[in-house]
C-alpha cells in the first residue's frame, strides 16, 4: 500500500495533491476528504485555530493507523496531510485520500483513518477568537 | 554512595503546558517506579495539573503507555490531554 503523510505548517495545495495521484487500472474508487476550519466554535465566531502537534509521536501513530488499514482492506493508497500552526477559518486543516478497488473499502478506510486520528494522533487545537476572515 | 534513582524527562503538551507553566522538566524516581508514581510526584510539584488527572494521556517516547509502565533510565515521558486532530 502506498502511504504518504505530511504534517505541515504550509497551506494544503489540493491541486498539487491531485496531480500526484497514482491510479492503477484495477482501482475503481477514490475517496477524498477535506476538513475545513469552521468560523464558529461553540456558538462563537473564531478567526482561526492554532494546531499544536507532537510530531514524532503523530508520525508513529499515523503509521500504526495505516498498518491497520492495510490489514483490514485492500486499499492501494493512503495519503494524508494535516496542517499545524495557525489555520484561518475557512481554510482546510486536513486532507485525506484513500484509493481502493471498490467504494465500500475506500469509504470505510477513510472513515477509519479520521476516527483513529481523532483518538490517537497527538494533535491539539486552540481556537483564536475573532471574526472569520472574509471569503 | 551511588545515586540509584532513575532520571527521566517529562514533556507537557497543550493545556498541560499551561497548567505547569513549562514545556518540560527533569524528574528522578526510585527504581521500579511506575508512571502512576511519577504522576503523583508531578501533582505535588504542579498542583494545577492534579485536577486533570482523569483525562491525562501518557506516552513514553512515541508510544502510549498505561499507569503501570515501569520507568527506565532516560525515558522521555509526555503528558497531554485528549487529542483533537482534524
Amino acid at each position: 500500500m502506498r502511504r504518504e503523510l505530511d504534517i505541515t505548517a504550509n497551506k494544503i495545495d489540493e491541486s498539487a495533491l491531485l496531480q500526484r495521484r497514482e491510479l492503477a487500472g484495477d482501482m475503481g474508487a477514490v475517496v477524498c476528504f477535506l476538513g475545513v476550519v469552521r468560523g464558529v466554535e461553540e456558538g462563537r465566531p473564531i478567526a482561526a485555530i492554532d494546531y499544536e502537534v507532537f510530531a514524532a509521536m503523530a508520525r508513529r501513530q499515523f503509521d500504526l493507523i495505516f498498518d491497520q488499514v492495510e490489514k483490514r482492506w485492500p486499499v492501494a493508497s493512503v495519503r494524508l496531510v494535516h496542517r499545524v500552526g495557525r489555520v484561518a477559518a475557512g481554510e482546510p486543516s486536513l486532507w485525506v485520500e484513500t484509493i481502493a478497488p471498490h467504494r465500500e473499502e475506500a469509504f470505510a478506510a477513510c472513515q477509519f483513518i479520521i476516527a483513529e486520528m481523532k483518538r490517537l494522533a497527538p494533535i491539539w487545537k486552540k481556537p483564536c477568537p475573532g471574526a472569520s476572515p472574509p471569503s | 554512595m551511588v545515586d540509584s534513582s532513575v532520571r527521566i524527562r517529562v514533556h507537557f503538551y497543550s493545556y498541560c503546558k499551561d497548567l505547569t507553566g513549562c514545556a518540560s522538566v527533569s524528574e528522578c524516581v526510585e527504581p521500579g517506579s511506575r508512571i502512576e508514581d511519577l504522576l503523583q510526584k508531578l501533582f505535588v510539584r504542579f498542583p494545577k495539573l492534579a485536577p486533570a488527572q482523569k483525562s491525562l494521556l501518557v506516552a513514553v517516547g512515541v508510544d502510549y503507555q498505561g499507569a503501570d509502565y515501569v520507568l527506565q533510565e532516560g525515558d522521555e515521558v509526555s503528558l497531554f490531554p485528549p487529542v483533537q486532530g482534524g
